[in-house]
């Protein structure tokens, strides 16, 4: 990934934009950590975040005329958060605790014509970044309109004391009677603050500003606090004039851009979106006093704030929840991955945890994609030979087995061509092999020329990023397809079917529900309600998805509400190889699935079905419906994985039987080998990927002249083969001719015994 | 590195060997990495013994940690 594509992913996500109502600020004060920090009672932090953004807070705060509020998402929703309210209760109870912090003495000197609030804020803006600064004031005291505000409103006693921190940053302050045009020619720069009595000789020929940088026509010259009664926010339009004139002066003394690359004022527009639907309207809180909120009514009150994220993606994905934080941040975390030469790839589990379901994209109001920015990661892996071996590779084995030893293409038993390939998809083979041949016999009865055809359609190379690999796959597949003829093809599939549509658009595609709905039954009396769970592959496809309901109400179903269905499905875990890279994350996901409805879950997808049955609740498989007789009871436990070997190698069997004329493929003489595996060990076997297979070939070549261990009290035995990239171990006592499983374990390093 | 993995129960034969396993130095190789490590070897065959405990708890670190590098 270059730093301009990472520009443009971090671009999408807009978690990290201000909220409205920052946005709404010309002080950009963080109101929503302000709102969060009231809500907890914690005033100390309230202050500080006001005055983190505020100049002169103690003042600012008291008399904020709070426009964000016309900004608020709350707004409509009981009524906007009662900032200005906050912050003055805020202020009046939480006592200063800012340093005087100044940065180094600089040589230029400023002069402020002036003691209004735009004055005071260019004094304290620019007396922070170390510039001298004097303000010229109006009439008996620095402050202008400052000095007529009820006592109640605004203390004398708080003017004073921010006044006195300002003389401690080195602003000094003098009557504008002292103010000489020899003040002009030793001032390096001068603001001219309009919201304070001034003499008409200096206050005439101030012509109108620049509306940006607040310059006037003589460079070095810039004035703001243009706006009186009749302006609705007056004082804090005053002061944002004061704070842009200040940055425009600063510019200028460094001899900088007035304009380049300089952040305009949002004025409320906000980019971050924030779901409301789920809040429920809360009337603002009103003071039961007229001087204003108590502590208990401000916590009240600032508990109201919505606290307005984005986020949509990451609260209905696990995944992304998991990782700690959102898109943005991910994009940042996988660009860096890439980028490192030497050190630990932090971000390798983060790349390969993602099912690529694409709900994200979905859901995001820009549409960002986890999918798109993990597939391409994954290929980069890949191509940079940096992908972990072991992430994908029982995956990879599977695809492997299922296009080898599970495959099989054949015309209908007796035809010699095929209108139709039946395509079941190795899952489906694997997990319901007798389901799959009724289908397959349900579907002759339609169709006479539907031929078979078992393989893999190469998703799992494609989703570990294996580009080469994937594109060879689907070439292979190709060739195949045009070899029988083209015909038309028909998958149980969901994944199939978007691989075949994807990838090899000239193949004519169907997905088997709907040639099924189009001869389904007229509707069925209701009978039971079930929740359908869409698998996240058939995302785009609604019509699929629309067929699966047409059978389901033929067969006397009602759809129960599942919340993120249809073009909001999400992964029951499975996809995108999360099962393979993250196995405790695809639990999670699958649990997180199934609770989001108490009704019993139906899918038309194998490995969902398998993957969410995990959890314990009752899931069934449409074909559980449309077959009664081979019905598998909703609450079955998944298929092992040695199992789903096993079931595609018979399924293949069992559909060659039906063609005489041809031999059988002989039986390996390994798979003869006879186990007696306790259930603990068959646990031990799922999860860490040990399939019966492997345990028999590693013992049937221990008892042909392999070595093996006994070990010289217990009787038990060890052996142990290299299989491909991995070596097995298999530990175990022999009964008769059986062999009863004791423990197994595996392990990718290569051992070489040290020549002496 | 130069670690010793030698089980607290050693009592194991090899077949057809017949050899009680003993103490000896064993490579273990991955993704370009060498370790020397001391395990249970059959003096006559050299075949190595890597026990469970190792397999799934140092091995698996180390593999992950050399798949991250």
């Amino acid at each position: 990934m270059e730093q301009k594509e990472l520009r443009a992913w971090e671009a999408l996500c807009i978690q990290e934009e201000p909220p409205a109502c920052r946005a709404g600020c010309p002080l950009n004060v963080d109101a929503r950590s302000f709102a969060a920090a009231m809500a907890k009672g914690e005033w100390s932090s309230a202050r500080a975040i006001l005055e983190k953004s505020m100049p002169i807070g103690g003042i600012v705060a008291r008399i904020c005329e709070a426009p964000c509020e016309q900004y608020c998402i709350r707004k409509d929703l009981g009524g906007a958060i009662a900032l200005s309210a906050l912050e003055r209760v805020c202020v009046v109870n939480a006592p200063s605790r800012r340093k005087v912090f100044r940065l180094p003495p600089r040589p230029k000197r400023v002069v402020a014509l002036g003691g209004g609030l735009s004055s005071l804020t260019v004094a304290f803006d620019l007396a922070k970044k170390g510039y001298p600064v004097t303000v010229y004031f109006g009439g008996e005291r620095p402050g202008g309109s400052l000095n007529y505000f009820p006592e109640e409103t605004l203390p004398q006693a708080v003017v004073k004391d921010e006044l006195n921190h300002l003389e401690k940053l080195s602003v000094a302050f003098k009557p504008i009677e002292n103010f000489t045009p020899d003040c002009i020619a030793s001032a390096d720069s001068i603001y001219v603050g309009q919201d304070d009595i001034l003499p008409e000789t200096l206050t005439v020929p101030i012509q109108h500003p620049d509306s940006a940088t607040f310059a006037l026509a003589e460079p070095g010259w810039f004035t703001g606090g243009m706006h009186g009664k009749e302006h609705r926010y007056r004082f804090i339009t005053n002061i944002s004039e004061g704070r842009q004139a200040a940055i425009s002066i600063d510019r200028y003394l460094q001899q900088a851009s007035l304009t380049s690359g300089r952040a305009a004022l949002r004025n409320g527009k906000a980019k971050l979106y924030t779901r409301t639907d789920h809040i429920a309207a809360v009337p603002r809180k009103k003071p039961a006093a007229p001087a204003g909120y108590t502590l208990e009514e401000a916590i009240e009150e600032a508990a109201r704030c919505i606290n307005c994220q984005c986020l949509e993606c990451v609260n209905h994905c696990k995944y992304l929840e998991n990782f700690g934080a959102f898109p943005r941040v991910y994009a940042r975390q996988i660009y860096n991955n890439s980028a490192i030469v030497k050190g630990t790839h932090m971000a390798n589990t983060l790349i390969n945890s993602c099912s690529l379901c694409r709900q994200c994209e979905e859901l995001c109001p820009n549409d960002f994609s986890m999918a798109d920015l993990c597939l391409e990661a994954r290929q980069t892996m890949v191509r940079e030979q940096r992908m972990p071996s072991s992430a994908h590779w029982f995956a990879l084995e599977e695809m492997h087995s299922a296009r080898t030893e599970g495959s099989l293409v054949r015309h209908a038993p007796g035809a010699e061509t095929s209108d139709t390939l039946f395509y079941p998809g190795c899952q489906l083979g694997g997990i319901r092999p007798q389901q799959t041949l009724r289908l397959y016999e349900r579907l002759l009865e339609l169709q006479p020329l539907t031929g078979i055809w078992l393989d893999c359609c190469g998703a799992p190379a494609h989703w570990a990023g294996r580009k080469e690999a994937f594109t060879e796959i689907v070439q292979q597949v190709e060739k195949v397809w045009q070899e029988m003829g083209s015909p038309r093809v028909v998958t149980a599939c969901s994944t199939c079917l978007k691989m075949f549509r994807d990838h090899l658009p000239a193949v004519p595609v169907e997905s088997v529900w709907r040639v099924l709905a189009e001869q389904a039954a007229v509707d069925g009396d209701p009978l039971h309600v079930m929740a359908i769970s869409d698998p996240c592959t058939a995302r785009d496809d609604g019509d699929t998805r629309a067929a699966v309901r047409t059978l389901l109400k033929g067969l006397g179903r009602v759809d129960a509400p599942l919340p993120m269905s249809g073009k909001l499905t999400e992964c029951c875990g499975f996809g995108g190889l999360m099962d393979c890279a993250n196995p405790a994350q695809a639990r999670q996901v699958a649990e997180a699935r199934v609770a989001q409805t108490d009704a019993e879950i139906i899918t038309y997808c194998a490995m969902c079905r398998d993957q969410l049955a995990r959890t314990g609740k009752p899931v069934s498989h449409i074909l559980d419906l449309l077959f009664s007789d081979l019905a598998h009871p909703a609450e079955e436990k998944p298929q092992s994985i040695s199992a789903r070997r096993i079931h595609r190698r018979r399924l293949k069997s069992a559909l060659l039987n039906r063609y005489p004329a041809e031999q059988q493929e002989e039986k390996a003489a390994w798979e003869d080998v006879e186990l007696i595996i306790p259930e603990t060990v068959a646990m031990m076997m799922e999860e860490r990927r040990i399939l019966e297979d492997d345990i028999r070939k590693v013992l049937h070549k221990g008892a042909n002249g392999g070595q093996h261990f006994v070990h010289d009290q217990s009787g038990l035995a060890i052996a142990s083969a290299v299989l491909g990239a991995v070596t097995f171990w298999v530990e175990y006592t022999v009964e008769k001719d059986q062999y009863r499983l004791e423990r197994c374990w595996s392990h990718r390093m290569v051992m070489r015994r040290e020549k002496a | 590195m130069n670690l010793s993995f030698l089980p607290a129960d050693m009592n194991w034969t090899c077949q057809p060997c017949g050899e009680k396993l003993q103490p000896g130095m064993v490579e273990l190789e991955y993704m370009g990495n060498v370790f020397r490590v001391e395990l249970p070897v059959c003096p006559k065959c050299s075949a190595v013994l890597i026990s469970e405990d190792l397999a799934v708890g140092r091995m698996l670190e180390v593999e992950q940690l050399l798949e991250d590098k």
